[in-house]
């Protein structure tokens, strides 16, 4: 099986905030599972796509949901014309051919899902699948990579313990408000000035965290409303959509939100 | 009651009824109402006696009539008493005498006939719709009527009335302005933006510009130079209500720059100056500098500030010398790079400001330059009052949160200059919650009847009498218990708002949660019967039987099932003496973490839209269960909820069945689909008139049967008992919990309504 479509062949633009990159090298070297974590967009995704660039290694990536089965994993048997035919799910590919799967978001999917993975995380690295009596030995390339955002962790919807204690785990966090000026100014090809603007309105929609907001703006809505701002839109109105009316529908708190980047400028 | 009074005498052939003939008003009323008004304002006496006034309320219209009518005529007093016998007729005479003794400073604020006639008008009105509530009104009506018109006036009491649902106590409340809402719609309808209206956003910006999440309040009392402007300490920023004649957009900008202004302080002067021997005037103007100082460090971090506070600053230079006029030409001066000002002394102020500016860091920057300042306009001479000095533009604070007194001030002056700033720094880190809402003039009206005094002749609430179950004779007493329901007191909300503001994250989460329950999240059910379309794993598993020769499962659907949640919940909280218990550990009682653990769940409950109650109880002997409305179902909780919370005290006994019965009747009337009732205690039912300790146990099953069988569920969560095996006897094995950390109810309280009511 081809999985040229997997593979990442331009380099993504990746600014490393600490030792992330050879961590994640050294990590992958030994296919330790792995969990990325950290707020939304910031740069968890783009973290893994270029990781699995450098490492020259295919990515499959799958965006967990709520009602995603362990068949939307696994695989599933689909009827044609002459009967049932096995078809291989997005885990089962990476693990047959080597690929890094990577599940973002996983704290979405039901726990009854999400423990399928456990027998790969084990010194055994085997994925049994019982609808084929088949156990699929990991191919040696295979690493397991999740992402998950401590900020939506419930009562109903958490991992489970046994599952976080098999992955290790890097923190991910909005960076320093130089270095996310340079990643908005890169990304937009907005001058210097004008990236540190954004990023200094960011950091103030960032302190209402737990206040109102789930969360602050993240670098990725930065980014967006620097784009805009690139092509000529003003600043207020760029905010506004891309910053404001994306991070809450409560007119008191986007009156707020706009007043406060009002006094930023 | 018509001619049941001591000294009403019938008169003269016509038979009217007239009070106290000798009286010499009459004369004067007579010289006043001439002709046929004369007629008709004796015939206006009779009206009243039959409607059911007293000699007082006769009386008084007797002198109110006559001094209306001097000022607007006679046609005045006359429709003020057919007023009064609208009023009298609908809510008694006393609330008409009150109307009397009010008409007359209205009528003076209206000043004509016309808008007089139609305030009458809006208060028959509302004595039709709002009997309870007239006395209050008339209690506040000077005041009303000096800020509002009357269509002003009256589509303000309509919107309490309709506000307040009917409910005759929250009407009473608004009309006595106690609640908040009042102030708040008072001064909408006067045109003016007021602080509870923008409070939450404001308490947003608060928190995007400074990080600061410390809650906003309003004003209380005499701080913030009489109620004109913010004041700040070391727990937070304090609001006017209002700021007069300001309004729309413009209000909201005032205000904002309150918050940046304040904000900025609490950011940047870190630390109080000590008055030491400072005069009032320097004082004044070291302030005024170091206003300057960290607007200066704030429009650094924040240019778009200046836009914002400019525009307040409206001084215009001249030739006056006045020390209030010269200093806000000095601070627009110090902000505003574009001012020029002829002042010889503005201009010196200015550039040493502006030399300074590497050191603006420093708070000593403005202490310099203060006292120089200072020291030349006393020099100059210029006079200086600081008992009518305001600080200005508006948007600055008080500047009490600047200093503390460090020794006896020398001079009176002086003493009243830091006045506030003794105040806050030293006597008073938490002023109480409420203001005092009796405005001046209530010193000369006559004592109405509190109906908040807990004195039970002052008249408690309603009551109801409740069966009680005998285990020994296997039979119920009839009507044995009598549960009283007594309005519940006020304490001060900062402690449990406090708790709420420590918690918001899992505030948050928790409505959250429940609003996602509410909405009905879908929930795929698999391998159905029936559905509305094929589970596609079981029918291929079906195709593969069929292929391999066996019985396929019928089973191939599937469907999604929303669960809608409908759900009233009454939160029964014990409030006996043991409640009063200091938890080891925490060093506060058990009832207040009852209240704090109730304040989460109640804040969540409210903000995911699940109906709910709460009372609290607590008992002396079976004739005497006081059940205290904490909150009732229709209304909504709020500070007045919270300071009702705040207020419950610790004492007496646990009769819980009683209790529980008042709790279940108000829920079984409730339409929903499931009613809960939550009982939170910290031990077993027992009261000063029952011997046997097992007898209040098996009522209490006895009461949990019966709710059940009307369809009222109950849990019980206890508190740190040794009698858990009690409860759960009483409510059932899972029916109950024993919380074995008090100081872990607040959240496992939470948590527990959660999982019962998925």
């Amino acid at each position: 099986m081809d999985l040229s479509d997997y593979r990442i062949d331009s380099e993504p633009y990746y600014r490393p905030l600490a030792d992330e990159v050879s961590l994640f090298e050294a990590a992958y070297a030994e296919r330790l599972p792995m969990m990325l974590k950290g707020p939304t967009g910031c740069g968890k995704t783009r973290f893994i796509e270029y990781m699995a660039w450098k490492l020259g290694r295919p990515l499959v990536t799958v965006a967990c949901h709520e009602d995603m089965t362990g068949a939307d994993l696994v695989g599933r048997f689909l009827l044609d014309a002459d009967g049932t035919r096995w078809h291989d799910g997005p885990l089962t590919l990476a693990v047959r051919h080597g690929a890094i799967c990577y599940l973002d978001e996983i704290v979405e999917a039901r726990q009854d899902t999400t423990v399928l993975v456990h027998p790969l995380t084990d010194e055994r690295r085997v994925l049994p699948i019982d609808k084929l009596n088949e156990l699929v030995h990991a191919h040696d390339d295979f690493q397991l990579v999740i992402s998950y955002n401590p900020g939506y962790q419930s009562v109903l919807k958490d991992l489970k313990e046994s599952t976080k204690q098999r992955f290790g785990a890097v923190d991910f966090d909005y960076p320093p408000a130089e270095v996310e000026a340079e990643i908005v100014a890169h990304e937009t090809g907005l001058e210097r000035n004008r990236a540190e603007l954004l990023v200094h309105i960011a950091e103030r929609s960032r302190q209402l965290r737990g206040h109102g907001l789930d969360e602050g703006a993240s670098t990725r809505s930065l980014i967006y409303a620097g784009r805009l701002m690139a092509h000529g839109t003003s600043l207020e109105a760029a905010c506004r959509t891309a910053l404001v009316v994306p991070l809450t529908d409560d007119p008191d708190l986007r009156e707020a939100l706009s007043s406060a980047i009002a006094a930023c400028v | 009651m018509t001619g049941s009074g001591a000294s009403v005498a019938r008169l003269n052939v016509q038979g009217d009824y007239l009070p106290d003939t000798s009286d010499p008003a009459w004369e004067r009323g007579r010289k006043l109402f001439v002709g046929e008004a004369g007629g008709r304002w004796l015939a206006t006496f009779r009206q009243l006696a039959d409607a059911g006034c007293l000699h007082g309320a006769l009386i008084g219209y007797l002198y109110r009539s006559i001094e209306i009518g001097h000022h607007l005529g006679p046609e005045g007093g006359l429709a003020l008493g057919q007023t009064g016998a609208v009023v009298a007729k609908a809510a008694g005479g006393r609330s008409a005498a009150a109307l009397f003794e009010v008409a007359p400073r209205v009528a003076r604020l209206l000043d004509r006939a016309e808008p007089f006639q139609n305030w009458l008008d809006v208060v028959a009105d509302i004595a039709a719709l709002a009997p309870e509530s007239v006395v209050p009104l008339a209690d506040h009506a000077e005041g009303l009527m000096a800020e509002l018109d009357v269509p002003g006036f009256k589509a303000w009491a309509f919107t309490g009335i309709r506000a307040a649902g009917r409910d005759p106590v929250a009407r009473f409340e608004f009309f006595s302005n106690a609640d908040p809402r009042a102030r708040g719609l008072r001064t909408r309808e006067g045109g003016e933006l007021a602080f509870i209206d923008i409070e939450r956003p404001l308490q947003f910006y608060q928190g995007l510009l400074w990080g600061d999440h410390s809650p906003l309040r309003a004003l209380s009392g005499q701080a913030g130079q009489g109620g004109r402007r913010a004041t700040f300490d070391e727990t937070g920023i304090r609001l006017p209500e209002a700021f007069p004649g300001v309004t729309g957009a413009r209000a909201f900008d005032l205000y904002k720059a309150v918050v940046a202004h304040a904000g900025a302080h609490r950011a940047f002067t870190r630390v109080r100056f000590p008055v030491r021997r400072l005069k009032p005037l320097q004082v004044a103007l070291v302030s005024l500098i170091e206003d300057a100082r960290v607007e200066a460090l704030a429009m650094r971090r924040f240019p778009g500030l200046r836009r914002l506070w400019l525009p307040f600053h409206v001084a215009e230079t001249g030739d006056d010398l006045t020390a209030p006029g010269l200093m806000a030409r000095l601070a627009r001066a110090l902000i505003d790079p574009e001012f020029d000002d002829r002042s010889a002394w503005v201009q010196k102020g200015r550039a040493m400001f502006q030399e300074r500016e590497a050191d603006w860091h420093d708070p000593e920057v403005s202490r310099t330059i203060g006292m120089l300042l200072g020291n030349d306009l006393g020099q100059m001479r210029v006079q200086f009052n600081p008992r009518t000095y305001v600080v200005e533009p508006p948007y600055r604070d008080d500047n009490a949160g600047l200093w503390y007194q460090d020794q006896e001030p020398e001079e009176s002056e002086q003493a009243e200059m830091t006045e506030g700033a003794a105040s806050t720094a030293a006597n008073d880190p938490e002023p109480a919650e409420e203001p005092d809402p009796a405005p001046p003039q209530s010193e000369t009206m006559p004592v109405r009847p509190n109906p908040r005094d807990s004195d039970p002749d002052a008249g408690a609430g309603p009551t109801a009498l409740y069966p009680e179950w005998d285990y020994v004779i296997g039979r119920t007493h009839a009507d044995w218990t009598t549960v009283v329901e007594r309005l519940p007191g006020r304490g001060r909300a900062d402690e449990v708002q406090k708790a709420l503001e420590r918690n918001a994250v899992a505030v948050r989460k928790l409505s959250g949660l429940l609003s996602g329950l509410r909405v009905g999240r879908p929930t795929r059910l698999k391998r159905q019967p029936e559905g509305d379309r094929f589970d596609l794993d079981a029918v291929i598993d079906a195709r593969i039987d069929l292929a391999a020769g066996v019985t396929p499962d019928h089973r191939l659907y599937a469907r999604s099932e929303r669960r809608e949640r409908d759900i009233s919940t009454l939160v029964l909280l014990d409030t006996s003496q043991s409640t009063a218990d200091i938890v080891p550990g925490l060093g506060y009682s058990v009832l207040r973490v009852e209240r704090e653990a109730v304040a989460i769940l109640g804040r969540a409950m409210e903000d995911a839209g699940d109906p709910f109650a709460v009372h609290a109880f607590c008992s002396n002997g079976r004739s005497a269960v006081d059940v205290t409305t904490v909150k009732r179902f229709e209304a909504p909780f709020d500070r007045l909820a919270l300071s009702r919370l705040a207020g419950l005290k610790p004492g007496l006994s646990t009769r819980m069945g009683a209790a529980m019965r008042h709790g279940g009747r108000l829920l079984q009337r409730r339409a929903s689909h499931r009613r809960l009732l939550l009982v939170v205690t910290d031990g077993e039912p027992s009261d000063v008139d029952v011997a046997d300790p097992r007898y209040l146990i098996e009522d209490a099953r006895h009461a949990v049967q019966e709710l059940a069988g009307a369809g009222v569920d109950t849990f019980c969560v206890g508190l740190d008992t040794d009698g858990g095996r009690t409860l759960r006897r009483i409510f059932g094995r899972r029916n109950a919990v024993s919380i074995d950390r008090v100081a872990r109810l607040p959240d496992r309280l939470a948590s527990i309504y959660l999982r019962l009511t998925q």
